[in-house]
């Protein structure tokens, strides 16, 4: 196991590849640790992986994995992070608008003993209109539903320890709610401003999405986090609600027949056992979704079993 | 040289066949021509008594033929990934056990494969007749907009592809017809190579109709394994809660007639449906909160990307 990983995630980034390898590399030389820098080609059409390829040719702690064909950001980490070898691993963007300055600030905050660091973009060098006004909403509505304020969700200059990033599920666009999950699940998180550079080559490509996919993401980790942990409750709930109606309905129809007014009992007595029915299927629901649970790899308290906080680094640091 | 394997020939036998010598002959020939080495595998999905009998035939008559008899039927799909696990080859060549191309065309057809993944045929120029066409054309008319990768025959079993493919790209049951698209979707280069279409291949053909709703089933899960297999919430999601939306406007607009207008709600058979969209609403997103727990507590086990390369 090595101490450090530095991973980003490159899609036609040919102008950015050489310079983002040196500057990481600048940085990464003078800490003294064991550590790796790992770019994840996601697929790119131009010479990303030509010249990531003749860099690693040279230099054996410079790993390159390349996707057959571009799968999008979040499975581009989640490939980073399933490979990666070190302790720590931070994590940035391919285009140079992160600035790996940054990384010894970050280690220093994993070794106060945080799980995540998050970096928050303090002079961010993006269109007003079209990136940061969406990313302050997109924001302060994650803040909002999750309960967790993270001041800049699409900041990819982050670092995880190792084995609390391992047990969060990284799927669809998930990356940009790490934060919010991880901490949900009890995790501390430390929030630090870093540098940010405005884009030198080529145009964004991983454009921030549009608000409605992350309200919809953010629905879904929002209902699917409550959900996923205790599912008989949340389904029983909604059994009680649907139930209550039906009982409702039918105490109506009885009041009502009692008054004996003119009309078709079909049609109330019709309403009351549809509701019925309803509550039978949200209990079966929620039985399969404790099904699901149970054997499902993943359960939110394997996050608390690893909050043994980080043991620090083995190797070359003590010597210096 | 002799003795390594390059070309597994896989042979599904499922329903439809033809004269099982005949074929072979004809399939052995096309592939001698291809200069590779290579071996046959029949896998009978089933019992086909005859079939067996000439395969044994030709078996005794020192043909070098390995036949794999599954249990029972498990559909072409089971019985291709069967027949990959037990090849030797690093290319798998499947056939279907009728003739659907002329087999002089294997040859070039393997070729193909050389700057690509997979090569699936297509029939081309059709000699069938215009029934089959348009069915064919239809399909794929809804097919496509669904696959993301523009299939003329997908329906054409002849199929040549790196045995990688089908380590990473998983179908069982009646599924074969997917392989090339979610191989595609897999990001496996994909290739489609017009073919002779065989003489024998000309006849008309009118299935039963549970073949066809069979067909519209598989455009509808092919829709959502590519799409939304990662996502059901989305899918579920929305077609729940806009039906569930239009079930609470009803009842709402009931309720305002109740309360302002004093219209008894038992003379409302409209509150059934209302109720009723409410009920399905609820019922379809219950539905999308299921798949979408089970993929989160699976998400560890479902790679959402393949790799080509690691250096270092």
């Amino acid at each position: 196991m090595k101490d450090l990983s530095v991973i980003a995630p490159l899609y036609n980034e040919e102008e950015c590849v050489r310079l983002l390898y040196e500057a990481i590399a600048r940085v990464v030389e003078p800490l003294r640790l064991d550590h790796e820098i790992l770019f994840v080609d996601d697929g790119s059409r131009d010479n990303t992986f030509k010249i990531a390829k003749e860099l690693a040719e040279r230099d054996k702690r410079l790993r390159v994995i390349r996707f057959r064909k571009n799968f999008g950001q979040t499975p581009a980490m989640a490939a980073g992070i399933d490979h990666a070898q070190g302790k720590i691993l931070i994590t940035m963007d391919g285009d140079l608008q992160n600035d790996p300055e940054d990384i010894p600030r970050f280690i220093e905050k994993i070794e106060e003993g945080y799980d995540i660091v998050c970096g928050w973009r303090e002079k961010r060098q993006d269109k007003l209109i079209t990136r940061k006004i969406p990313s302050k909403v997109a924001n302060w509505l994650i803040g909002k539903v999750t309960g967790v304020a993270i001041r800049d969700n699409g900041c990819s200059l982050k670092a995880f320890r190792t084995d609390v990033i391992r047990a969060i599920p990284l799927y669809s666009e998930m990356h940009r709610f790490i934060p919010a999950m991880a901490s949900i699940a009890g995790s501390r998180i430390a929030q630090i401003p870093v540098r940010h550079h405005a884009r030198k080559f080529g145009k964004s490509k991983y454009g921030l999405s549009r608000i409605y996919k992350v309200l919809l993401d953010l629905l879904m980790i929002k209902t699917v986090v409550s959900f996923s942990s205790r599912p008989m409750l949340c389904f029983g709930s909604m059994a009680s609600l649907a139930a209550s109606g039906s009982l409702l309905t039918f105490a109506y129809t009885i009041a009502w027949m009692n008054r004996n007014e003119r009309g078709s009992l079909v049609v109330l007595i019709g309403t009351a056992m549809l509701l019925g029915a309803l509550t039978i299927f949200f209990l079966f629901a929620g039985v399969l979704g404790e099904l699901v649970y149970k054997t499902g790899n993943l359960k939110m308290n394997t996050l608390a079993d690893i909050r043994a906080s980080f043991t620090g680094f083995e190797t070359l640091r003590k010597e210096g | 040289m002799e003795s390594v394997i390059e070309l597994s020939v896989i042979i599904p036998v499922v329903e439809r066949y033809d004269d099982i010598a005949e074929l072979y002959g004809l399939y052995k020939k096309g592939l001698e021509d291809s200069r590779h080495s290579h071996e046959f595998i029949f896998v009978l999905d089933g019992d086909f008594g005859e079939v067996l009998a000439v395969l044994k035939r030709l078996i005794a008559e020192g043909e070098k033929i390995k036949v794999i008899q599954l249990a029972r039927g498990f559909g072409e799909a089971t019985a291709l990934t069967i027949g990959i696990q037990h090849s030797s080859g690093n290319v798998i060549l499947t056939m279907p056990a009728y003739q659907q191309i002329e087999a002089y065309e294997i040859p070039r057809l393997v070729e193909s494969l050389k700057d690509c993944d997979m090569v699936i045929a297509r029939r081309w120029p059709r000699k069938d007749s215009l029934l089959n066409r348009i069915q064919s054309r239809v399909f794929h008319m809804f097919l496509n907009p669904v696959s993301e990768f523009k299939f003329h025959d997908i329906g054409c079993g002849v199929r040549v592809f790196r045995k990688q493919v089908a380590q990473e790209v998983h179908i069982y049951g009646d599924q074969h017809r997917f392989l090339p698209i979610l191989a595609y979707k897999y990001g496996f280069r994909v290739l489609e190579v017009d073919a002779v279409q065989s003489q024998k291949d000309t006849l008309q053909r009118v299935y039963s109709p549970g073949i066809y709703v069979r067909r519209i089933l598989d455009i509808f899960s092919i829709f959502f394994l590519v799409k939304f297999t990662k996502k059901p919430l989305r899918f579920f999601g929305i077609l729940g809660s806009s039906i569930f939306a239009v079930g609470f406007l009803i009842l709402l607009s009931l309720l305002f007639a109740k309360v302002f207008q004093g219209v008894a709600l038992a003379n409302r058979p409209i509150l059934l449906l209302g109720t009723l969209l409410v009920v399905l609403g609820a019922q379809i997103f219950a539905i999308g909160l299921l798949g979408e727990i089970i993929i989160f507590t699976h998400a560890k086990d479902i790679k959402e990307y393949t790799i080509d390369k690691i250096i270092n």
